[in-house]
């Protein structure tokens, strides 16, 4: 084959699956509602959503060559997502605040801290994933290292709670009208952390 | 002539346009620059980041697990981790050499020197640490991955890098620069379409809620609320438009009666996305892609 014919062979292939990713997001986000499409068409949405993922072979065993072969493919390139940004709708904002609680009654309160601006940017990221885990035990595990970083600044503290919310924001003529965001708790988790225990001497 | 064949040479002609490599170089820099930022930006929690025994907000190895479900092909910082410890070498070592490779990569990329081993090395990198930071990923890191991996298989060196004047480089096929230029040009249609498509479905980017939320959610309240306030009116207006431009994208990038009017729109459209939440970096490397696709056009255009 021409070299030609390999680059269009890419071109074909490459772009098909920049289509197919990109369509699945769109019509996922609109499946979900709350967009200017009638709300019965959702269904049909969802069903179309079941067809990109199979033509990206996501339904297959996850062990499958060809879906372990587009899988790192699209990672690799950078189009293993699509491009649905702040869309149909803006986001919910999360917040996180840990309570740091001590075996006298004092109670201190914490924010996630990093070291870098850019990195700060993330965390909110970070946030929006947590918020979409499904699974409990994933979702525990990740406030658990979290917990565990700030109790490393706290080492007397006997419990660090975990609180993740949502952030309400108000509309434009709600804020005209004084209201400012509120805070509204989704998950709550305590976690006791205890130092290592110092080497026994023989 | 038969219709197969006629429809076969067009589209070979517009796949393989002979092309000059201006639009490369704008690629070239504009991402070394960028990869520059990226590595400077993330030098405080670098470590703090990949580290195994890290305790903080992006644990590697509990992200690395997930990407493996997802897609056990795709590069990670373990991998580098797991060579250093065969090899005796920390992980820390391991971590601060990736990143200052890394750095080392954009600064090769920004002067034209090794382009292409520079171009790879930084396009791997980034990679891993994309990929190994997952949870913690936005969009600015996407389109970073994909310049980096259209400029890794463009054909560098192009006629600014200093390759071309040390080692007398030999340029590329202007029809393969063309080629990959098509490539680029037709992917950011792509992300427009799709981008502005999504938003046009939903009312509150037409009434100008979606503007509010966005400048006013943390992280990107960089404008006060009173002020926006003051503005109120204007939200629809810019709303409408991001909805207009991006969706047209497409559609009017490519006449050239529209082409200056609708790229500038976009650029400032990212200048303002930058200014306004805190996204510089993406705005940069949504302005270097527009760049490298569609400017080297307009430059052509008043050279002739």
């Amino acid at each position: 084959m021409s070299r030609k014919g390999v680059l269009a062979g890419f071109f074909i292939l490459h772009f098909s699956l920049i289509f197919l990713v990109s369509t699945r997001q769109v019509l996922f986000g609109l499946a979900e509602g709350n967009t200017l499409l009638p709300s019965s068409w959702s269904p049909v949405l969802a069903r179309l959503v079941g067809i990109a993922t199979t033509a990206l072979a996501e339904n297959l065993a996850p062990e499958n060559l060809i879906r372990r072969g587009i899988a790192g493919y699209t990672h690799s390139t950078g189009i293993d997502t699509g491009y649905a940004y702040f869309a149909p709708n803006v986001a919910i904002s999360h917040k996180l605040v840990f309570e740091v609680k001590y075996p006298d009654g004092r109670v201190e309160y914490d924010l996630p801290h990093v070291g870098g601006e850019a990195t700060g940017l993330r965390l909110v990221l970070l946030f929006d994933n947590i918020a979409r885990i499904r699974y409990d035990v994933l979702r525990e595990t990740l406030f658990r290292m979290m917990a565990f970083s700030i109790w490393l600044e706290h080492p007397d503290a006997s419990v660090v709670r975990v609180v993740f919310g949502v952030v309400d924001l108000p509309s434009v003529s709600d804020f005209e009208h004084g209201k400012r965001e509120s805070y509204e708790v989704l998950y709550a988790y305590d976690f006791r952390f205890s130092p290592p225990a110092p080497p026994v001497s023989p | 002539m038969p219709l197969i064949q006629v429809i076969r040479e067009r589209l070979i002609a517009f796949l393989f346009p002979a092309e000059s490599d201006r639009w490369l170089s704008i690629l070239r820099v504009g991402l070394g620059i960028q990869v520059i930022a990226y590595a400077w930006s993330a030098r405080a929690d670098w470590v703090e980041l990949f580290a195994r025994s890290s305790s903080g907000f992006g644990n590697r190895e509990l992200t690395e697990v997930i990407l493996s479900v997802q897609s056990p092909f795709a590069p990670r910082l373990g991998w580098l981790v797991s060579m250093g410890k065969y090899l005796g070498v920390s992980e820390a070592i391991v971590l601060w050499t990736a990143w200052s490779c890394l750095l080392c990569a954009g600064v090769f990329l920004l002067f034209g020197l090794f382009s292409r081993p520079a171009a790879v090395t930084a396009w791997f990198l980034h990679l891993c640490a994309v990929k190994s930071e997952q949870l913690l990923t936005y969009g600015m890191d996407n389109f970073t991955t994909i310049g980096l991996f259209y400029l890794m298989l463009a054909p560098l060196p192009d006629r600014l890098a200093v390759d071309v004047h040390l080692w007398r480089t030999p340029m590329g096929d202007p029809q393969s620069l063309g080629f990959w230029r098509r490539v680029l040009q037709i992917h950011l249609c792509f992300i427009y379409f799709f981008a502005g498509i999504a938003k046009s479905l939903s009312l509150e980017w037409w009434t100008g809620t979606s503007i509010w939320r966005a400048l006013t959610s943390t992280p990107y309240d960089l404008i006060s609320p009173q002020v926006l306030v003051s503005w109120k009116y204007l939200l629809p207006v810019v709303g409408s438009a991001i909805c207009l431009l991006e969706t047209g994208y497409p559609l009017f990038i490519w006449p050239k009666k529209t082409r200056t009017f609708w790229l500038a729109s976009v650029i400032s459209m990212h200048v303002a996305i930058g200014l306004t939440m805190g996204l510089y970096l993406f705005a940069f490397i949504m302005i270097v892609l527009n760049g490298a696709g569609f400017v080297p056009e307009l430059v052509r255009r008043r050279d002739s």
